[in-house]
């Protein structure tokens, strides 16, 4: 063994509600995994501990591990628990309530008892500071030190743990927040601060000022969890760096986090995104649409081009509805880039149920992970998308993630008999499938919502399906939506922790400019994209990388005068001429026009702001290698359900590793260690050299729903 | 099955699927639009409905749109009959003779053909910044006549088989003051019809349009099925209620609202006689415009996941006598109508909390106040600024009324302050909630708000659309009212008080201050828990003066503690003298 002692291991470690998972890597790019009860009270030690079973595991000391990567939750929880700091927020006089104010919208209508999310800062600590800059940043209103030191006074008083700054139009003059942070940080030790103009230097009060008291809440809480952590890796002798994942997908060392704290509240998806991502580039696919079904949630997300799509479009802490950007209002705004993802709340935990109008529905409510699905035999009563799967043959009757649960399909079928088709008086073959095919449903519209919702045609995507349930669901629904390809990834169930080990370090940058393009010359956007790079350079070194590892990207966030959104538009290399600002204009139209449906021709444009985004190039990511699974053994079969279509098939049950390069029709199931892949009738499946199942989905006949009735063939689109 | 034909999963995969497509549709009307009042307060509605304007489906949008729709698709099947094509877009606007509400509400309406057949119809309309008249935003509360309101536009088809009537959109042009922002949400609305037709004939090839129709039609038989269920839970009676808008800009009011609310089996009726006859300015409410906020306050009582579509209206039946200010006839102004649609609303939910009382909250705001100034910038460019200022409900059974949430009948946003300041000849003072101005109450009312706007161009045309104010937001069950609402100019010495709907100038550095109403209490005062009261006065939404006087709660100014001992006694006293219910 002593010849693993001198590898060295690249750590991922991704927390989940449930489980913890440990992935590691090695210099050949074989991965080895761990998954370990996560310890809900001090995350870090369950982290901590899985590293050392890994380590044990390969006869290796701490010094082997090169870096250890880290997804948590732990801002995320901080934030629906309301166990974040104890803060304040100091903003401009006549202004202390556009923080409970928010944007008055709510998410639902119909509803006389609606309550607000309750703000992070109670009236009482939100203090107000005689002083105005206006809309182009001129002083009209001059701040007087003097008042400041009146509030930190009060701060000390009320033992403030960690404070906001944001004044009205700090974006375009950010020197009384800058002075408050001094007086602030002077008069109290120890005590947090966030800027507005730091955290979001953007237009808009209410979200800035949110984003910046999301961050005040939760940044004593990272910065005591990851000082933590990094003293437990430290007696455990892991001396490697620590790096966070965050919202937007890139990594950043546990230092730089901790500037921007609230940017790793949705670090979670993002890692699912980022391995799509690697796996799109290794296959030579530029579009995806990614496709992650967990117990609880589903999640859809969108590689276009062979770029991730993000948004500053978010809110935290709001309960999951059927995917809708409407929805706005239930949560805390935080517009920082965040990959774009839908989430809809079905799942393998999903409850099935049937509402007073007599159609049958899938969740949002989810049996969870306790008591689950009725087929864990752990006493759940309710008949959810699992049994559902149990019960049309899809998920193996037995062990389940190598025996961590055991499914009983005869709980599975009364449920679902029982709490359905008894009194649907309906057959229980035909209530599964109906379950089934809900659950889709709904997932389609996660797809949508990154996809037809955007003006983009899922036709032009694979989708790439992993989670536990991905890829019991995913053929299906891509025939809904007239998509030809499904992949399905090694080791789907462990596909999000894999991405940890494959983000690069990214840092993003943004200045609001706000001004009519037309009267902007190149030499200003020139200026300000000069500010930015001077920014990112700091933070690079800041970070201790080089500059020639560095790559830029740069962005502008443009509108016709007078619209409330800006669609972000790639901005080319180099020095801008005047000609270079005229084609970005028109670049701006082809986009609206493909997302909208529509240009304005002659209609000013509004450049509202400039972004940059530095990605440090890693050493390339090792191919990820995994053992051949147990080779062909006798083919097994079961009896699986398709629908009133095809009826119940004997389906062969293959090992991954049964599949060859030559297409197998369907149907098939496909049985691994942490996943189960369903490939239905008119559906073809192989395997790539990258180890990928690639199922090849038959459109020629749009009936993959169930949705025909008395036998009558339904007529294309 | 448990109905004949009907498939539970169908059923499901065609609601969830209608769903989709009116929030697609929303969705693309909020990213395209141009204007604040679209934009940024999303102030329009999406929805389908099927081949008889019946509405199927509808977006998370306002709640007083919805129930409007009905009537304009039927003035264009009795207007076009049998020329209604596929590749038409109709655009409406005029409440007499084209199912209109107002005319800044523009509707923009595709029928969808599938097959050759008329199967539904896609329906935006969105509250556009101007449409000519007296005033920037055309909502002046001086008009007379629907004449000086803006450009009425009948049920004309804007896209004749797919080919665009230029003269519609050149009168447009030509009589809107912001025609940049008025054709930009005329496109936007465009788009999102057109949406709604490429997905719902996506929708009816998938399921055939045979099947879709027999779903829909189920639909609508299921949330018609639910109501009356709903109706036959409350028990039968008549309940009455009369509300009141201060008065127009005209003539002094009261203007009455009265309401009975006849429960029968598993209908009712809603009946308006009694309520003042139609008034000069513009408050009066279209019919549609009536029925559309009866329904909505139905629907507030409602189980909401009974089917979001208009099966729902059947078994309600609105009486709305000809002439009066809930059914005008024409020429009667109707601009500022809105008031009126809250107020209809709130009396509807007035009478039915005497018949379930948990759940009926005591009396909100009173709706969004619009303030509008309009006029031309220093460089000569015309602007006009609406401003919606909303967000303070009434206290219920199950709680405090919320601060910052916007009345049930009108789901708006704000604008933001600093985009307004940068767009617009406009400096925000003030913005905030304003302490002791909820209704006390065993649940208090939402603290109302205050606003105060400085003008930054040489001159403007100002337009308040507020009410509230000698008649201030109801309690319920020994709940006291909520503060009245006010709008000063130049808040000091000096100052004057405007009326609650009023048109005037405002010039250079001169501040509008709005304060909005405060929610109405729930139940007695005095039965308020002290702790919650102390609350109150730690999160500095009450003093302790108000938690004295309008709740017999003792609080130490020092301590910031009850005193507890003081409390009781003062209460007793209070009780035995009677001086609370």
């Amino acid at each position: 063994m002593t010849a693993w002692t001198d590898r060295r291991y690249r750590v991922g470690a991704d927390i989940g509600g449930t489980f913890t998972d440990i992935i590691a890597i090695d210099r050949d790019g074989i991965c080895s995994v761990r998954k370990v009860p996560s310890t809900v009270v001090d995350y870090g030690r369950g982290v901590a501990e899985g590293i050392q079973h890994l380590l044990a595991q390969f006869g290796a000391g701490g010094d082997a591990i090169a870096d250890v990567i880290h997804g948590t939750t732990v801002a995320t929880n901080a934030i629906l628990e309301r166990t974040g700091a104890r803060t304040a927020l100091v903003t401009t006089e006549g202004f202390r309530d556009v923080l409970e104010l928010r944007r008055l919208r709510t998410p639902q209508l119909y509803d006389l008892f609606f309550e607000p999310p309750p703000p992070m800062v109670d009236r009482a600590r939100r203090f107000e500071l005689r002083e105005r800059v206006g809309a182009r940043g001129e002083i009209i209103i001059p701040l007087d030190d003097g008042d400041v030191g009146k509030i930190v006074a009060r701060l000390r008083n009320e033992e403030i743990q960690s404070v906001a700054v944001s004044l009205l139009h700090s974006y375009a003059n950010p020197s009384h927040e800058q002075r408050v942070a001094r007086i602030v940080r002077d008069g109290l030790e120890g005590v947090h601060v966030s800027l507005s103009a730091e955290i979001l230097p953007e237009i808009r009060e209410y979200e800035r000022t949110s984003t910046t008291v999301v961050n005040a809440y939760v940044a004593p809480i990272i910065e005591a969890y990851l000082r933590t952590l990094v003293a437990r890796l430290r007696a455990g002798g892991i001396g490697a760096p620590l790096r966070v994942m965050q919202s937007h997908g890139g990594i950043m060392s546990a230092r730089a986090t901790l500037k921007r704290a609230a940017s790793v509240v949705e670090s979670g998806p993002a890692a699912g995104v980022i391995a799509g991502f690697e796996l799109g580039r290794q296959l030579g696919l530029r579009n995806l649409i990614t496709f992650d079904m967990g117990g609880t949630t589903a999640k859809a997300s969108l590689i276009e081009e062979g770029e991730i799509s993000r948004t500053t479009e978010y809110e935290v802490g709001s309960s999951i509805s059927l995917a809708s950007p409407l929805v706005r209002g239930g949560g805390y705004a935080l517009k920082l880039p965040v990959i774009d993802i839908a989430e809809v709340g079905a799942g393998g935990g999903s409850v099935v149920w049937v509402d007073r109008g007599g159609a049958l529905k899938v969740g949002p409510r989810s049996a969870g992970a306790s008591p689950g699905p009725a087929c864990y035999g752990m006493g759940g009563p309710d008949a959810t998308v699992t049994d559902a799967n149990v019960v049309l043959g899809y998920c193996n009757p037995g062990q389940l993630a190598g025996g961590a649960v055991t499914l009983q399909a005869p709980l599975a079928r009364a449920a679902l008999q029982e709490r359905i088709a008894r009194p649907l008086g309906m057959g229980l073959l035909q209530v599964a499938y109906g379950a089934h095919t809900i659950a889709n449903v709904n997932m389609i519209r996660a797809i949508k919502a990154v996809s037809t919702y955007r003006g983009r045609d899922p036709r032009d995507f694979a989708l790439l399906a992993f989670g536990g349930g991905g890829p019991i669901h995913a053929a299906e629904i891509a025939r809904a939506l007239h998509i030809r390809r499904v992949i399905v990834p090694p080791m789907p169930g462990l596909f999000s922790a894999r991405g940890l080990l494959q983000a690069q370090p990214e840092y993003y940058f943004v200045r609001t400019v706000f001004e009519p393009l037309a009267s902007l010359g190149a030499g200003a956007i020139n200026g300000v994209y000069g500010h930015l790079l001077a920014e990112a350079m700091e933070t690079l070194a800041a970070e201790g990388g080089a500059e020639e590892d560095a790559t830029f990207q740069r962005f502008a966030d443009i509108r016709y005068a007078g619209q409330a959104y800006e669609l972000t538009i790639p901005v080319g290399p180099g020095r801008l001429t005047g000609k270079d600002v005229a084609a970005l204009a028109e670049r701006f139209g082809a986009e609206h026009e493909r997302v909208y449906g529509h240009r304005a021709v002659n209609e000013p444009v509004d450049l509202v702001n400039l972004r940059l985004v530095a990605r440090v190039a890693g050493r390339p990511a090792p191919q990820l290698r995994v053992a051949r699974a147990r080779a062909a053994g006798a083919s097994a079969e079961r009896a699986a359900h398709f629908g009133p279509r095809f009826g119940t098939v004997a389906t062969p049950v293959l090992a991954r590793g049964d599949l060859g390069a030559t297409p197998r029709c369907g149907p098939l199931i496909v049985e691994e260690y942490d996943a189960t892949v369903v490939v239905p009738p008119r559906c073809t499946a192989w395997l790539h050299d990258s180890h990928s199942i690639v199922i090849d989905v038959d459109d020629d006949r749009d009936n993959g729903d169930a949705l025909s009735e008395d036998g009558a063939e339904p007529s294309r689109a | 099955m448990p109905q004949s034909g009907i498939d539970p999963i169908t059923l499901e995969v065609i609601q969830n699927g209608l769903a989709a497509i009116v929030d697609e549709m929303a969705l693309t009307v909020m990213r395209t639009a141009y204007s604040g009042v679209v934009k940024d307060a999303l102030d329009y509605s999406t929805a389908l409905c099927d081949r008889r304007g019946e509405v199927i489906a509808q977006g998370l949008t306002i709640v007083l749109h919805l129930g409007s729709f009905p009537s304009a698709v039927r003035h264009i099947l009795e207007a076009y009959g049998p020329r209604v094509r596929p590749g038409d877009v109709y655009i409406l606007n005029d409440p007499y003779g084209s199912g209109g509400i107002h005319l800044p509400d523009i509707y923009i309406i595709k029928p969808v053909f599938v097959g050759g057949a008329l199967e539904a119809f896609a329906c935006a309309l969105a509250h556009h910044t101007d449409v000519g008249g007296l005033v920037p935003g055309s909502n002046s509360t001086a008009a007379t006549e629907i004449f000086q309101e803006g450009l009425r536009i009948p049920t004309l088809k804007l896209f004749d088989e797919g080919v665009a009537n230029e003269a519609i959109f050149a009168i447009l042009e030509k009589n809107v003051r912001v025609p940049g922002k008025v054709l930009g949400d005329l496109r936007a609305e465009i788009a999102a019809v057109r949406t709604g037709e490429r997905e719902f004939m996506r929708l009816a090839a998938r399921h055939t349009p045979a099947t879709l129709r027999r779903y829909t039609d189920h639909l609508l038989d299921v949330s018609e099925r639910l109501a009356r269920e709903e109706i036959n839970a409350i028990p039968d009676g008549a309940y009455e209620f009369e509300t009141h808008i201060d008065g127009d800009s005209i003539e002094t009011g009261p203007v009455n609202i009265r309401v009975a609310v006849h429960v029968a089996g598993d209908s009712l009726t809603v009946d308006f006689t009694g309520t003042s006859p139609q008034v000069k300015a513009g408050i009066n409410s279209p019919l549609p415009f009536s029925e559309s906020a009866v329904y909505g306050g139905l629907r507030l009582l409602m189980d909401p996941t009974i089917p979001n579509c208009g099966g729902y209206f059947r078994p309600i039946d609105v009486r709305a006598p000809a002439g009066s200010v809930v059914h005008p006839l024409f020429p009667a102004a109707c601009g500022a109508r809105g008031i009126t649609g809250f107020r209809i609303m709130e009396a509807v939910l007035g009478a039915l909390a005497q018949a379930v009382p948990e759940r009926v909250p005591a009396d909100g705001e009173g709706g969004n106040t619009i303030i509008s100034f309009g006029g031309y910038d220093v460089q000569g460019a015309p602007f006009v600024y609406v401003d919606l200022i909303a967000g303070a409900r009434g206290g219920s059974p199950r709680g405090d009324g919320r601060e910052g949430v916007p009345h049930p009948a009108s789901n708006i946003a704000n604008t933001p302050i600093e985009i307004a300041e940068r767009e617009l000849p406009v400096r925000i003072e003030r913005y905030g909630l304003i302490p002791d101005s909820g209704g006390p109450g065993k649940y208090r009312g939402a603290l109302g708000q205050i606003r105060d706007v400085r003008c930054l161009a040489q001159e403007a045309v100002l337009q308040i659309r507020s009410d509230k104010r000698r008649f201030p937001p109801y309690g319920l069950w020994g709940g006291r009212s909520g503060s009245p609402s006010w709008n000063i100019l130049n808040p000091g010495t000096g100052q004057h008080v405007l009326p609650t709907l009023t048109m005037g100038k405002i010039r250079q550095g001169e501040v509008l201050r709005h304060v909005m109403a405060g929610g109405g209490g729930w139940g007695n005062p005095l039965e308020r828990d002290p702790d919650r009261v102390r609350r109150d006065v730690l999160d500095e939404k009450i003093t302790i003066g108000h938690a004295r006087e309008a709740y017999g709660v003792v609080i130490d100014p020092n301590t910031r503690e009850v005193d507890t001992a003081a409390t009781a006694e003062l209460r007793e006293r209070w009780r035995r003298d009677g001086r609370i219910a």
